[in-house]
């Protein structure tokens, strides 16, 4: 090293601000500011991709984090949100004590003394008035496994709900039915390494590169030289990066699969063993996809027939094809159908049960799964059914409660509790860790339906989201990274997450907040033994038991924690762990590391079969016409951005990776013909509502179409409330607007 | 790699100690341990319960890791075929290579470098942009992640003057030497690919040093370690290859041109990249950061050259003894208008107790010799000064060095002007080329020159001087027209930049018109007005009073005073508009 002097200084204070030294725990160079002394890790609480964080940690609290290397899901590496996991909960609008709306209309903070009395007094008053189901509960697919599960069962058993539903009836609700109805059980079958061994990959309304990069990384580690084919009307970065492109027009990909499966039974491109043996209704099946003629499926969808037949010819010839979905095809007025059209395509190739293949739903959020399996709304707790009797005594039996307190028939769903409040059914709601005021479909209907809300609960980490803004009390949450529990990702793996930063102020887990209002509501008794989210996890498990999710193979958290993720199932009996001794099992990679459903071809109707379900397209309730001349696709933005940024927006780094203002995609063609020049601010107007924002033109989004990112939190204003009339989710990517230069608005 | 999870105190092996805090949160997993019972029958309430729980952090005691020590991190086992396994050849030097077609758009690599490099709340040194073209048959969009360069020639470093920055001879990386920055920003002016970030808080720059720690001890550089598509690698390139790609331009489709630093990172595709491939923010401007104190600066630098030449020039038509009158006045309101220009610019530096090492990057640094000149200029200028009003036996000179000293301080001042038109041109910028930089500065000079002289004269005829009211009648006409003709002459050039706004093409001279008539556009008619104020409308007022009013009279002053105010305002916008309406090079940005 050169001496530094007074003229030149190699050294000193500044320089010594970003020195770098060995972090130790195997970790490389870290900052020697936030030099660790232990570590520990936690799978992150984004999206369902489930990676798992190195917790750089001094004295307990963590000061900074990187991806863990040894984890099976992300090898190594995270994505923006989850680099920034830690600084956003340091955001100074973090909801710190109990706030209650007073006279004046302003929330002002009170004492948690005092919002339990409130919460208990005006819930109870108004079930006394209106009935135990007059109040509702709209929860997360963010939480705790464990915390909802706590939720679902203190509403239901404990309060008498009989309404309750997540934000996952807004990304994941299709594929659960979808799967329910074809498979018998919601069950995504495929492990993440089916990305690396699949050689022809098909990917339907899935951005992976931006929604999932880590995803996207599995994809480029795949040695097979993959075919990769994406579906999606705009032209995404992953469509970029794909093989074959197919820009269909938007909501034809019913009829595309159709008259794919058309043309693969019409040249013999069928696995007829697999068929027979292990699925029903095919028959029925090859018959309704007659009229699905290649002339009308480039017709519907506006792909050349030559297009159409390679397409066809891709998944013949791939010895592993892989089919994946994401919200292109659940965010629709028939997403479920669309979901089972590629999981027919599947099963009549035999592409299941095998390394590289699968009908792959891709979830949205980091604890959709565990939601799906454990929130006690749709499905009664652990992959039940409410209208089971047999469920209802088994679940009364583990849980120690009487029978009678479990409702017989599954929660209305999200939308159905939002007409509940219109109709004057829903008087109190309570609203769990989601952003309905942002994110729900046809914003300003929602805001009228929350403005109505006799008594409105809201329980976040934030006091700014748009939701709390509307509440009559709200509740101080800690958020992830302040509190224990487990998530399960798309590819059914659950994984653990830890307490290593101290919640501000007097914010407390949603775990401790159930606890306090089960104690304040007089059932405290009823969950006396729920009084850890360990304890939580035993319970859940026994739940499990006998069911295709059985985890009661686990043995707690430990055991997940050194398995790198344990994928359900993983029953009791399992030679996978049981026969191991204490240090192999220690030093397996994981227990059941890649383990995909389906491999003996047996599914979980009582016959054993899968089922061939299909239904004739629907056109778009609202086609572009004469007035509103465009469709409005509507999606994630950037890698950056998390559902409606109430976390995101609170990291500076973030913020600086995402654009500053709203936008529009445009194609050039259409902005030419509209005189709107690039950058312009422009007005894009629907039957429901009005935004501004800025054009931005790019050939990637097709002539007659616009996108905006959902980050907006006015983009909803535009969006059309249409549901699938199965699943009941909503169809956020399909509607008609309009684009306008300001200078010529009315 | 064999990764060990110790867990002292587990459930059933080992009961916890008896004077522990039991956390009802504590995720042991079996529901047995004693430490939960002790939660469920304690007495005080579940409330102040949960909330003292909701502060204890147990994770570490429950799931520490411990591993082996192991010689490299585990991450090495990916990054390892993306770093070179040797040090350079000579000839070679370390590079970035990006490959284009791995590169997704995630922005992983910004928020890794940020984090891993301890970066401040809002710092990024790595920038993710983005590329749109084709058709809408064939669209084609393209993410690029960029950094430092670690040119051959690198701005940054010929700038400095301070020489905080150095090129490693063996890994060419290009250091920024943090405690030797001063804070003048120059090299954030003068790196085309906008790499240098100026930390306010810290009063200097930092900078990308391809985390040269981590390569010495074998790991990757964060944003490499942490691409989830390794898209980014470090590579030896050969420095003759380098410059043979930057002289056929092979960089990267719409970045800045690459034979003004030679930058070494290489971007490689498969893809054959559209004609119309442009970055997605090139159809937007912004005002760039105008620096005040720099505003300032040059301002009244060239006040004061202007000042001191045209009194010098004025001179040459005046008897000896008018001159005499006239100097000492002159050379003291020349000299504190130079003074506080040179005042004002160490406001510019992050760190002024630092502003000596300047004279360190003389060689190569038009920053240092600007400040070096000006220097001599202000030494110059000081002993001028002192010898008009006492003698200039007084400062150890000639009683007739007036003329030689007089002319020193000119020439220096002269020289100072051009150093100061070179800082700018030497960035390259289109706004900031040599002919309109020294043209705007040299009639800068002659403009505000004339109005101090002005100022000057008339101070010295109100203060009752004979011979300098009679001056003034006789040749205020003449100054009055001079000072018209230059001001006429410089709005003018000044607006000749608005004819690219007729240019189809979006020319960095036609951003800086788009941003002067767009988002600066009351700031450009505020100087045009001032302009035209101070050196047009005033001076025709005065030539209707010159030789009928008495210089004192209060008509006389108010124009004056107003003519003096609104030409140095309008110069004052004019070199805000110069800052803020340039077009910066850049790589490709995002959605703005």
């Amino acid at each position: 090293m050169i001496e530094s002097s007074l003229m030149r200084a190699f050294d000193g204070p500044l320089t010594r601000e970003l020195l770098l030294q060995p972090g130790g725990f195997g970790l490389g160079q870290v900052p020697a500011k936030s030099q660790p002394n232990a570590v520990t890790t936690s799978v992150c609480g984004y999206c369902s991709t489930g990676c798992s964080l190195n917790l750089h940690l001094k004295d307990g609290e963590a000061i900074s984090l990187s991806p863990n290397t040894n984890y099976p899901v992300n090898l190594g590496m995270a994505c923006p949100k989850g680099w920034e996991a830690l600084t956003v909960l340091d955001a100074p609008d973090r909801a710190t004590t109990p706030l209650l709306r007073d006279a004046s209309g302003k929330l002002k903070p009170i004492g948690w003394d005092t919002a339990l009395k409130t919460f208990v007094a005006r819930m109870q008053g108004i079930q006394s008035r209106h009935g135990d189901d007059s109040i509702a509960f709209i929860s997360t697919g963010q939480m705790a496994t464990e915390e909802m599960a706590f939720l679902g069962a203190l509403a239901k058993f404990g309060m008498g709900m009989k309404h309750g539903d997540g934000n996952t009836r807004q990304c994941m609700a299709t594929a659960v039915v979808a799967y329910k109805q074809s498979f018998g059980f919601d069950a995504p079958p495929y492990t993440y390494a089916d990305f690396e061994e699949s050689d022809t990959i098909v990917l339907v309304g899935s951005n992976l590169c931006l929604a999932h990069p880590i995803m996207w990384e599995r994809v480029m580690r795949n040695k097979n030289k993959p075919e990769i084919i994406v579906i999606d009307p705009r032209r995404t970065e992953t469509a970029m990066a794909a093989t074959l492109h197919l820009p269909l027009a938007p909501k034809s990909d019913m009829d595309l699969f159709y008259g794919i499966a058309r043309i693969l039974i019409e040249r013999g491109w069928i696995d007829r063993q697999f068929i027979d043996a292990n699925t029903t209704g095919f028959r029925t099946f090859s018959e309704f996809v007659l009229p699905f003629t290649l002339d009308h499926v480039a017709t519907a969808t506006g792909l050349s027939a030559e297009t159409i037949e390679r397409f066809a010819a891709l998944i013949h010839e791939g010895k592993r094809v892989s089919f994946w979905w994401t919200m292109g095809v659940n965010q629709s007025y028939q997403g479920v159908r669309t979901a089972q059209s590629l999981i027919n395509l599947a099963l009549m190739t035999g592409n299941i049960g095998k390394p590289g293949t699968g009908a792959n739903s891709i979830t949205g959020q980091c604890n959709a799964m565990g939601s799906r399996l454990f929130s006690n709304t749709t499905g009664l707790i652990g992959g039940h059914d409410f209208a089971n009797a047999d469920h209802r005594a088994k679940v009364a039996g583990i849980l120690g409660i009487d029978e009678a307190r479990i409702p017989h028939e599954a929660s209305w769903s999200y939308h159905e509790i939002l007409e509940g409040v219109l109709k004057g059914k829903i008087r109190g709601l309570w609203v769990i860790c989601t952003n309905p005021a942002h994110s729900w479909i046809n914003q300003r209907l929602c805001h009228d339906i929350l403005d109505r809300v006799e008594f409105l609960v809201v329980q976040d980490m934030y006091h700014t989201t748009e939701t709390v803004q509307r509440a009559h009390l709200v509740l101080p949450a800690a958020g992830w990274g302040e509190k224990d529990g487990t998530f399960i990702n798309s590819e059914r793996r659950i994984g653990v997450f830890k307490k290593v930063r101290r919640a501000p102020g007097q914010a407390i887990s949603d775990f401790s907040i159930f606890r306090l209002i089960a104690d304040a509501w007089g059932c405290g008794k009823m969950f006396e033994n729920w009084d850890s989210p360990a304890a939580v996890f035993q319970i859940l498990k026994q739940l499990t038991a006998g069911q295709p999710c059985d985890i009661t193979g686990i043995e707690d958290y430990r055991m997940i924690e050194e398995s790198g993720g344990i994928q359900w199932p993983l029953p009791t009996a399992s030679q996978e762990v049981s026969d191991l001794t204490p240090s192999e099992k220690r030093l397996r990679p994981s227990a059941g590391q890649e383990q995909r459903l389906f491999e003996d071809g047996r599914f979980y109707h009582p016959d054993g079969r899968a089922k061939f379900l299909f239904e004739a397209p629907r056109p778009m309730p609202e086609p572009a016409s004469a007035k509103y001349p465009f469709v409005l696709l509507t999606g994630r933005g950037t890698a950056s951005q998390w559902h409606t940024q109430t976390r995101t927006s609170k990291s500076e780094v973030l913020r600086k990776l995402y654009p500053q203002r709203m936008y529009v995609e445009i194609n050039p063609n259409d902005a030419r013909s509209l005189g709107i020049a690039p950058n312009e601010i422009v007005s894009v107007e629907s039957q429901r509502g009005r935004v501004t924002a800025q054009a931005f033109l790019t050939p990637g989004v097709p002539v007659g179409q616009v996108f905006v990112a959902m980050h907006e939190s006015n983009a909803n204003q535009l969006t059309d409330a249409v549901f699938d009339p199965y699943s009941k989710q909503p169809s956020y990517k399909s509607c008609a607007v309009r684009v306008t230069r300001l200078g010529t608005q009315r | 790699m064999s990764v060990i999870i110790e867990d002292n105190r587990r459930a059933g092996d080992v009961g916890p100690p008896v004077d522990r805090v039991p956390s009802s949160d504590s995720p042991t997993g079996a529901s047995t341990s004693p430490a939960r019972q002790m939660t469920v029958v304690s007495g005080v309430s579940l409330l102040a319960r949960l909330l003292t729980d909701q502060q204890q952090l147990t994770a570490v005691e429950e799931f520490a890791r411990l591993h082996d020590d192991h010689h490299l991190p585990a991450q090495s086992r990916y990054y390892k075929s993306l770093i070179p396994a040797s040090l350079p050849a000579p000839g070679q030097q370390y590079a970035f290579e990006v490959d284009l077609d791995r590169c997704s758009g995630c922005k992983a690599c910004v928020t890794a470098c940020h984090s891993l490099n301890g970066l401040d709340h809002n710092e990024t040194w790595r920038d993710v942009g983005m590329l749109i073209g084709g058709t809408t048959e064939l669209p084609v969009l393209q993410h690029v992640t960029t950094a430092c360069h670690h040119c051959l020639e690198p701005g940054c470093m010929s700038a400095c003057p301070v020489d905080a920055y150095e090129k490693d001879p063996v890994t060419g990386i290009v250091k920024h030497l943090d405690d030797q920055c001063f804070g003048c920003q120059y090299c954030t002016l003068a790196c085309p690919y906008d790499v240098p970030k100026y930390h306010s808080g810290l009063g200097i720059v930092r900078k990308c040093d391809m985390c040269s720690d981590r390569l010495t001890h074998g790991e990757a550089p964060a944003c490499v370690q942490a691409c989830p598509h390794e898209a980014i690698a470090i590579r030896i390139v050969s420095r003759v290859q380098v410059v043979e790609d930057c002289e056929a331009n092979t960089f990267l489709p719409a970045a800045p041109e690459p034979q003004i630093t030679l930058p070494t990172t290489t971007y490689k595709s498969k893809k054959v990249f559209p004609r119309n491939l442009l970055p997605v923010d090139f159809h937007s401007v912004s005002a760039q950061h105008p620096h005040w104190p720099l505003i300032v600066m040059l301002v009244l630098t060239q006040l004061s050259v202007g000042a001191f030449l045209v009194g010098l020039g004025l001179e040459r038509l005046l008897s000896a003894e008018l001159a005499a009158a006239i100097r000492p006045l002159h050379s003291l309101n020349a000299l504190a208008f130079g003074l506080l220009a040179l005042g004002a610019s160490t406001l510019h530096l992050g760190r002024p107790q630092y502003a000596w090492r300047a004279v360190i990057g003389l060689r190569h640094s038009w920053l240092s010799r600007e400040i070096v000149v000006f220097g001599a200029f202000a030494g110059a200028a000081v002993v001028y000064a002192i010898g008009n009003w006492f003698g200039f036996e007084s400062v150890g000179l000639g009683p007739f060095a007036h003329d030689a000293v007089g002319w020193s301080v000119g020439a220096f001042g002269l020289l100072g002007v051009f150093c100061s038109v070179m800082i700018y041109a030497f960035t390259q910028r289109a706004f900031w080329s040599f002919p309109l930089t020294a043209t705007r500065f040299t009639l800068t000079t002659a403009l505000l020159g004339i109005a101090a002289t002005w100022v000057t004269l008339l101070a010295l005829a109100v203060i009752n001087n004979g011979p300098v009211t009679r001056l003034l009648v006789r040749r205020g006409d003449l100054i009055c027209q001079a000072l018209m003709i230059v001001t006429l002459t410089k709005l003018g050039f000044e607006a000749l930049v608005f004819r690219h706004l007729l240019r189809k093409q979006t020319t960095p001279l036609k951003r800086s018109a788009l941003l002067m008539t767009g988002p600066l556009a009351r700031w450009t008619q505020a100087r045009f007005a001032c302009g035209v104020l101070g050196g047009v409308l005033m001076p025709i007022m005065l030539r209707t009073q010159i030789g009928d009013v008495e210089p004192s009279s209060v008509s006389m002053l108010l124009t004056s005073v107003v003519l003096a105010n609104a030409c140095l305002v309008g110069e004052l916008l004019e070199r805000y508009l110069f800052f803020a309406a340039v077009a910066s090079p850049r790589m490709p940005g995002t959605i703005r």
